[in-house]
C-alpha cells in the first residue's frame, strides 16, 4: 500500500467509511440513519434525564422557593425575593463560617493530598507488607465516620485524655484541643486530612500505574535526578488525575457535614463553624429555613464557578 | 486525532458540569431534603393509629413503650402502630412526614413541638383528653403546675408525661475530701467550688461540645435561680434584666477561679459523664437518674440541696415532655382513646426502672419501684415544686421555645460565658440580638 493510500484509509476509517466506498452516500439515506439514531439516542437518553431532572432539579426549584420566601418546612410562607441572601450576607456569622470552611478545604485538600502523593509514591517502591499496607492506609476513609469521631474525641477531649496527657507528660502543657478556639479548628482540619488522604492515595496510585516506567529509565540515561524526575515527569503526567482529585476534595470539604458536626459541633464559640454546618444550624436548630437554604444556594454557586474553573486546568493538561 | 480530541471526547464539559452540579447540590439536598416517614399498617374500623415515640433511654424502653401501645385495642376496633422515631433530624422527619400526609396520629418528640406544628394547624387540641383523664380520676393525680404550660388560648396542645428536670448533683466524698459543706446559696457554692478545685474536682459541672446543652440549660437556671429569665411576664424576651446580669457575673466568677473546667466547652455528654464517673467532677447541673447514666451507683453520687440565690429565689428548670395529637388522623376519637389508654400504662415504665426523668404522675411517684431511691424522693420532694418552664418568668410555652432551647443563639452565648470571652453585659446583648433575629413575633 503506498503512502498516499494509507493516508487516504487512515483518513476513510476516521469519517467511519467502508473500503471500496465512494465516500459519496446517498443524502436521503444518511439523513434517515441520522433522524433513526437521534430518535434512539432520544429514548435511550430520556428516563436518565427524567431521573436526573427529578432528583436534582426538583429539590434544586424547591429550594429557590424556600430561599426566596419566609416560610419553614411546612409552609412556603410569604415571597421576600432576595431580603435572605442580604441577611445572609450583612450576617458576621456567615463570613466567619465561610472564612472557616475556606481554611478546611484549603487544608483538607492540599493535605490529603500531599500525604496522599507521598504514601502512594511509597507504596510504588517494593516494601515489606505493602499490601496489608495499603489496606491499612484505607481504614480511616473506610470506618464510619461516627466511629472515628467518636475515637478522636476520646484521644483529645479532655484534659486526661490520651493525647493532652502525652503532651503533658512531655512537659509541654495541657493542650485543650477541642476547647481552643485555635486548636479545635487545627484539629478538626488535621482530622479531615486524617480522614481523606486514603483518597487521594488510591486517585494517584492509579494515576501512577498508568505511568509507562520506561520514561523514568530513559530520564535517567539522560542524567535527571531523581527530584528532576518527580516534578517533570511525575507531576505532569499524574496533573489531570489529580485536577479531578482537587475538584473533588474541594467538594467533599465544603459539604463536610459529619466531620466538624461530630467532633466539635462548630465550637467552641463557633470557630470550626463552616458554611454547611452554619445552613444545618440556621435551618434546623434557628428553624430559619430562608437564610439556612440560602446560604446552601451560596454554597453551590460558589462551588459550580470554583469546579469549572479548576475544569479549565484539566483541559488545559489535557491540551499540553 | 488531534492532542485533545480524545479526552474531550471521554470527558466532556456538559458532562462534568453535570456531574459537578450534582455533587455541588448535595448542601441544597441536605438542608431541605425530606427525611423518611414509615407508614403505619392498616387497622379495623376505627384505623390504625400511628404512634411515634423518640429514644427517651434504653433500647429497653423503646421495647416496653412499643409493647403498650401495640396493646391497645379501641372500641370500634382500631389499634396502634409503633414507631421509633431518631433524635438526629427529628424536626425534619416529622415535617416532611406531615406535609406528605403519612405522620404519626400520635407522637412524643422535641419538647415545644407540638406548639411549633400548633402554628402550622396540624395540631389536634387535647381538651377531649383532659376531659376523660377528669372522668378516670387521672386528671387529678397530676403533679402540680405540670399541665398549665400546655393549656393555649385554644385549647391543651398536648400532654404532660414525663418531667425533664435539671437538678443540682454533688459527690460526696469529694465534698468530705475537700472537707467542705454542701452550698446553700451562691456565697457558698463559690467556697466550695475554690476547696473542690484544691482536690483536683470542678464545683460547676457543665458541657457545651456537640449535641450538649448542660451548659445552656445550667446559664438558664441560674438567670431562674436569681428570679430572672430570658422572657419577662409578658413573655417578651427581657435577657438584659439586672437579675440575669447578676446571674451571669457570677458564673463569670466561678469561670475566674477555675472552678468550670476550661476544657468543659467541648463536652459531649459522654465526656460530661465520664468527669463525673472519673471523679473530676465534685458538683454540677444534671437529669434525673446520674448514677445509673455515669455507671457509679456506688451511694457516692446524690442530689444537693436547691440553693439560694442573692436575693432569696430558688428554682430550677423543667422541660415537660409532652405526647401531641395531630390532625391528620385515622379516627380523632381513636387518637384520643389511645392518649388515654397509653397515659394509663405509663406506670410500667418506670416500674421497669426504664426512665431516666420524673413521671407526671404522684402515683407513679409512690410506687416502690420509683421511691425506693432517695435521689428521686429528694427531686419529687424538694426540685419539682420550685421547676420552672424556659419560658420563664412568663408561664406559657409557645413555639418560639423551639428557637431557644438548642439554637445557636443560646449555645454562642453559654459557649461565650463558660470560656470567659465576653462580660456579662456583653454576652447578654450578643444574646439577645441573637434571639431577636430567630424567634417569630
Amino acid at each position: 500500500m503506498s503512502s498516499t493510500t494509507a493516508q487516504s484509509g487512515l483518513a476513510r476509517a476516521r469519517r467511519g467509511l467502508a473500503p471500496g466506498g465512494s465516500g459519496a452516500a446517498p443524502g436521503k439515506r444518511k439523513s434517515k440513519l441520522s433522524a433513526q439514531a437521534t430518535r434512539t439516542f432520544f429514548w435511550l437518553l430520556l428516563p436518565s434525564v427524567v431521573l436526573l431532572v427529578l432528583i436534582h432539579g426538583y429539590p434544586l426549584i424547591y429550594a429557590a422557593v424556600q430561599a426566596t420566601h419566609d416560610g419553614d418546612l411546612l409552609q412556603t410562607g410569604n415571597f421576600v425575593g432576595v431580603q435572605n441572601f442580604s441577611t445572609v450576607l450583612s450576617s458576621p456569622a456567615f463570613w466567619k463560617a465561610a472564612q472557616f470552611t475556606l481554611w478546611f478545604t484549603i487544608v483538607g485538600v492540599f493535605g490529603s493530598w500531599l500525604v496522599g502523593l507521598g504514601l502512594a509514591l511509597l507504596l510504588r517502591t517494593k516494601i515489606p507488607a505493602g499490601n496489608t499496607f495499603k489496606v491499612l492506609l484505607l481504614l480511616p476513609w473506610v470506618v464510619p465516620i461516627v466511629v472515628s469521631s467518636t475515637a478522636w474525641n476520646w484521644l483529645v477531649a479532655t484534659p486526661d485524655s490520651l493525647i493532652p496527657a502525652l503532651f503533658r507528660n512531655l512537659g509541654l502543657g495541657t493542650p485543650l484541643f477541642l476547647a481552643d478556639p485555635t486548636l479545635a479548628s487545627i484539629t478538626v482540619m488535621v482530622f479531615k486530612v486524617w480522614v481523606s488522604f486514603p483518597f487521594m492515595m488510591m486517585m494517584i496510585s492509579a494515576a501512577l500505574a498508568s505511568v509507562d516506567t520506561t520514561v523514568y529509565e530513559a530520564a535517567s540515561m539522560d542524567g535527571a535526578s531523581r527530584w528532576q524526575q518527580f516534578t517533570q515527569i511525575t507531576l505532569p503526567l499524574i496533573a489531570r488525575s489529580t485536577y479531578i482529585s482537587w475538584i473533588l476534595m474541594t467538594i467533599f470539604c465544603v459539604n463536610d457535614f459529619p466531620t466538624i458536626y461530630l467532633l466539635t459541633g462548630g465550637g467552641p464559640v463557633n470557630a470550626t463553624t463552616s458554611l454547611v454546618v452554619l445552613a444545618y444550624r440556621t435551618v434546623f436548630q434557628d428553624f430559619a429555613t430562608g437564610p439556612g437554604v440560602a446560604i446552601a444556594f451560596l454554597m453551590t454557586m460558589t462551588l459550580v464557578v470554583i469546579s469549572v474553573i479548576l475544569y479549565r486546568q484539566i483541559r488545559k493538561s489535557s491540551v499540553e | 486525532m488531534n492532542a485533545s480530541s480524545e479526552p474531550r471526547r471521554s470527558f466532556s464539559r456538559r458532562g462534568f458540569l453535570g456531574l459537578t452540579a450534582a455533587a455541588a447540590s448535595v448542601p441544597l439536598l441536605a438542608a431541605c431534603g425530606g427525611g423518611s416517614a414509615s407508614q403505619g399498617g392498616g387497622g379495623g374500623a376505627g384505623g390504625t393509629v400511628k404512634f411515634w415515640d423518640m429514644p427517651w433511654a434504653t433500647p429497653a424502653y423503646n421495647d416496653a413503650a412499643k409493647s403498650i401501645a401495640e396493646g391497645f385495642s379501641g372500641a370500634n376496633g382500631s389499634k396502634a402502630s409503633y414507631q421509633i422515631i431518631q433524635w438526629n433530624n427529628f424536626y425534619q422527619t416529622f415535617s416532611s412526614a406531615i406535609a406528605s400526609k403519612t405522620g404519626p396520629a400520635v407522637s412524643t418528640g422535641g419538647g415545644f413541638q407540638a406548639f411549633q406544628f400548633e402554628q402550622q394547624g396540624q395540631i389536634a387540641y387535647a381538651d377531649k383528653v383532659i376531659d376523660k383523664l377528669k372522668a378516670n380520676g387521672q386528671f387529678d393525680d397530676f403533679l402540680p403546675g405540670v399541665l398549665d404550660p400546655f393549656k393555649s388560648d385554644k385549647g391543651y396542645v398536648a400532654v404532660p408525661w414525663q418531667l425533664d428536670m435539671r437538678v443540682f448533683w454533688y459527690r460526696k466524698s469529694l465534698f468530705e475530701k475537700a472537707n467542705v459543706a454542701l452550698p446553700t446559696d451562691w456565697p457558698s457554692l463559690l467556697e466550695a467550688g475554690k476547696a473542690l478545685k484544691k482536690v483536683g474536682a470542678f464545683g460547676f459541672t457543665t458541657g457545651a461540645g456537640a449535641g450538649n446543652n448542660y451548659a445552656n440549660h445550667s446559664m438558664i437556671m441560674m438567670m431562674v435561680n436569681n428570679g430572672g429569665g430570658v422572657f419577662n411576664k409578658d413573655g417578651e424576651l427581657d435577657l438584659l434584666n439586672d437579675r440575669n446580669v447578676e446571674a451571669m457575673e457570677f458564673v463569670l466568677e466561678l469561670v475566674s477561679n477555675g472552678i468550670v473546667d476550661p476544657a468543659a466547652v467541648s463536652y459531649t455528654t459522654d465526656n460530661m459523664s465520664a468527669q463525673w464517673k472519673d471523679g473530676k467532677a465534685g458538683y454540677g447541673l444534671f437529669q434525673v437518674n446520674v448514677p445509673q447514666r455515669v455507671g457509679d451507683t456506688s451511694g457516692d453520687l446524690l442530689v444537693a440541696d436547691p440553693i439560694k440565690g442573692p436575693h432569696g429565689d430558688k428554682a430550677t428548670i423543667v422541660f415537660p415532655n409532652n405526647i401531641m395529637m395531630y390532625t391528620n388522623t385515622p379516627s380523632q376519637d381513636a387518637s384520643e382513646e389511645f392518649l388515654v389508654y397509653y397515659l394509663g400504662q405509663l406506670k410500667q415504665l418506670w416500674q421497669k426502672k426504664l426512665m431516666s426523668a420524673l413521671p407526671v404522675f404522684k402515683s407513679i411517684t409512690e410506687m416502690p419501684e420509683f421511691a425506693d431511691d432517695p435521689n428521686n424522693v429528694k427531686i419529687v420532694k424538694d426540685w419539682q415544686p420550685i421547676a420552672k418552664t424556659f419560658a420563664s418568668q412568663g408561664s406559657k410555652l409557645n413555639a418560639n421555645l423551639a428557637a431557644l432551647d438548642g439554637g445557636q443563639a443560646l449555645n454562642q452565648f453559654s459557649q461565650t460565658i463558660i470560656t470567659g470571652k465576653a462580660d456579662a453585659k456583653t454576652a447578654l446583648q450578643t444574646f439577645q440580638s441573637g434571639l431577636e433575629s430567630v424567634l417569630k413575633k
